[in-house]
Order: structure tokens, then sequence, then C-alpha cells
């Protein structure tokens, strides 16, 4: 089951959903609109290789915006904190993003219930694109789970920025252990 | 309504869900982490009805994947449930890295059950390890009676290219 907008705001004022800051005439129907940071991330690399730390550099998108072309890459991030310990979100375009060719997630709309941050956006554009600091880019829908709740505590908890990938940090322990 | 890590592991052990080989450390809060399968189809050309794929074993230092192109793999897991739709898709940690697992079907049927097929596409030059884990599924509760999967894909353990349409005059658009 998916939560309305109606649902959300309450939600919200009892604690339940946390999204903050939280502006009522940014809920729709059925999820809650997110706006673009300042800040983005491209990496610098060549190849990536998940085993160990990219390098990559911080920009800050100018007030006049700043231009993706078809195949650029790189990661944004919500302005606002989201997370809830009782739903589960999931990140998705805004139908205005997407007609412009956007993707904001890249197939990992999911976010685990107990995770709490501003999220990273996957930006992955399709055709040439100008992006605002501010714009309303992406939205966030939350459902309803079913069985015992176990909170996330993982690598990307209480997030304040764009988060690159953390792979390497994995490696050590999971990510290519044999079973 | 999406199941909690804790009802995946519980549906596991009493045959409502298959994951198969199932490890603790994979369960998340509310999805699975999938591996890797070691056997990827890298495109090679389009003879003008389909595409031709080549098949290769993922070396264990490791392929590197281009961007524009698109490769098939599988997940290393027999995925499958006899009551919950599924939801396969990639992880946020290879989201932020650009790749793609899968080509806007992150759907998976009730009660098919099989190493999935993954259509990859890498936003950037990105090296993959054979069984590293990739990706997430989640497991989702159904409304209304459940019609047992009839397609072509759902039990397929190999990574498969599409079927459709082969031929014009073979296309059937009732088959599923």
């Amino acid at each position: 089951m998916i939560l309305t907008g109606n649902k959300i705001i309450e939600e919200v004022e009892s604690s339940k959903i946390e999204i903050a800051p939280f502006d009522k005439n940014r809920i729709t129907t059925n999820s809650y609109d997110l706006s673009l940071g300042e800040t983005i991330i491209r990496y610098k690399t060549e190849i990536i290789d998940p085993k160990v730390e990219t390098p990559y550099e911080e920009i800050k998108i100018p007030s006049d915006g700043m231009v993706l072309n078809p195949g650029d890459f790189v990661l944004g991030h919500s302005n606002e904190r989201i997370g809830s310990d009782f739903y589960v979100p999931m990140i998705h375009g805004k139908s205005g993003t997407a007609r412009m060719g956007l993707f904001v997630h890249v197939t990992a709309d999911l976010i685990d219930i107990g995770s709490h941050g501003v999220t990273t956006f996957q930006l992955y554009a399709t055709l040439p694109v100008r992006l605002y600091p501010g714009i309303l880019i992406a939205q966030v829908s939350f459902w309803v789970p079913f069985g015992d709740i176990v909170l996330y505590k993982g690598k990307y908890q209480n997030s304040t920025g764009p988060r690159p990938s953390m792979t390497y940090k994995d490696f050590k322990y999971d990510i290519f252990k044999k079973d | 309504m999406i199941l909690t890590g804790s009802k995946i592991k519980e549906e596991v052990k009493k045959g409502d869900i298959t994951i198969d080989p199932f490890s603790l450390e994979q369960i998340n809060p509310n999805s699975y982490n999938y591996r890797l399968g070691s056997v990827l189809k890298v495109f090679d050309k389009f003879d003008g009805t389909k595409s031709i794929f080549r098949e290769i074993e993922i070396p264990k230092e490791g392929y590197i994947l281009e961007p524009g192109k698109m490769y098939l793999a599988t997940t290393k897991e027999v995925i499958g449930s006899s009551r919950y739709a599924m939801s396969l898709i990639g992880r946020s940690s290879m989201g932020r890295y650009g790749l793609f697992l899968q080509c806007s079907a992150n759907l998976g049927h009730t009660t098919s059950k099989h190493r999935w097929t993954l259509e990859i596409v890498a936003a950037m030059p990105i090296r993959l390890y054979p069984e590293m884990i990739i990706g997430q599924v989640s497991f989702w509760k159904n409304y209304g009676s459940i019609e047992k999967y009839s397609g072509r894909y759902g039990f397929l353990n190999h990574s498969q290219e599409s079927f459709v349409p082969d031929k014009q005059e073979n296309y059937d658009p009732d088959r599923k």
C-alpha cells in the first residue's frame, strides 16, 4: 500500500515520517516533491573500480545553472532530509524531469526503512539539460511494510550532501565473499 | 505492502520465497542483495532484426563495461516466490556509479523462479567482478487471487536475449 499525500502530512506531523524542511505545498496526491541541492559530485577517474575509493570533485551549481550533456553522469542531492522508521520511502523522478530525458536515480529507487538523511540523486542525462539549484527534480513516496521492522544502520546514514559510492568498504568483509 | 527483511527471512524458511544460495548477511531492512553471476553476454552486432551477443566468463580480475553498450548477465541466485510479486533493481552503491541493472523492467511475476536476466548499462566505464553484490530484490504482497505465471522467461536460468519479435509473422501479441 502506498500512502496518500494526506497521510504523508499526518505522519510528518506525528513524526513517523521525516521530511525537513517540510512545505505542505509540495505534497502531491501520492508523494512529496524534492528539490535539488547546490552541490554536485563528479567522479575523476577513467574507469571506476568498486574495490577502491574513487576520486571525485565537488562542484557548486551556479545560480545561472549547470549544463549536463547527453551521457553525463553526476551525483546530486535533495535539500530535504527524508526518512522513516515506519514506512519504506521510494524515490522517483518528476514527470517534468523525465520529459527532459534526465534520470534522477540509476535503478536504485528503494530506500531502507530507518535510513535518514538527504538523498543522493544519481543524475544521468540523455539530452542536454540545464540544472538550477532548488528546482523540484524528484519525488518521494512512502509504502507500508509487512513484517517485523529492523532499522537501517548502513554506511550512508545521516548524509548531509551527495555521497559517492562506498563499495570499497563492503569489499573487506562482504562484497566479493564466496559462499 | 513491501516485505521487511525479517519477513523475507521467515518466508525463505517456509519455502514461500526462494533465494538460492541464501545468506543472512545479504538481507537489508526491506530487500535482499543479490550477486552477479559469472557469465556476461557482450553486445556484438545488430543483424538487422536482432542483437547478437557473445558470451564471456567474467575473469577474476574483473571485466570493464563501456558506456553506451548493453550487456546481459544473470543473478547468481535463483530467485522466485509462489506468494509474492517481486521488484528487482540495482542497489544505491552501484547506482552511485551510474550502473543500471535493468532497463525499466523491474517487475517479477508471482510464481516465476529463476536466475534473473540483468540488462546492464553503464553510464561510466566500470570494472565488474564475478559474484560481487550488485543489486537488490524486494518482495510485495499480492491483492487478488494468483494465476500461475505462463511467460517464456520466468523459469530460465541463463541470461536470455529478447524473444520478440524474431520475425513479424511469428509475432503473437497474445503470447506473454
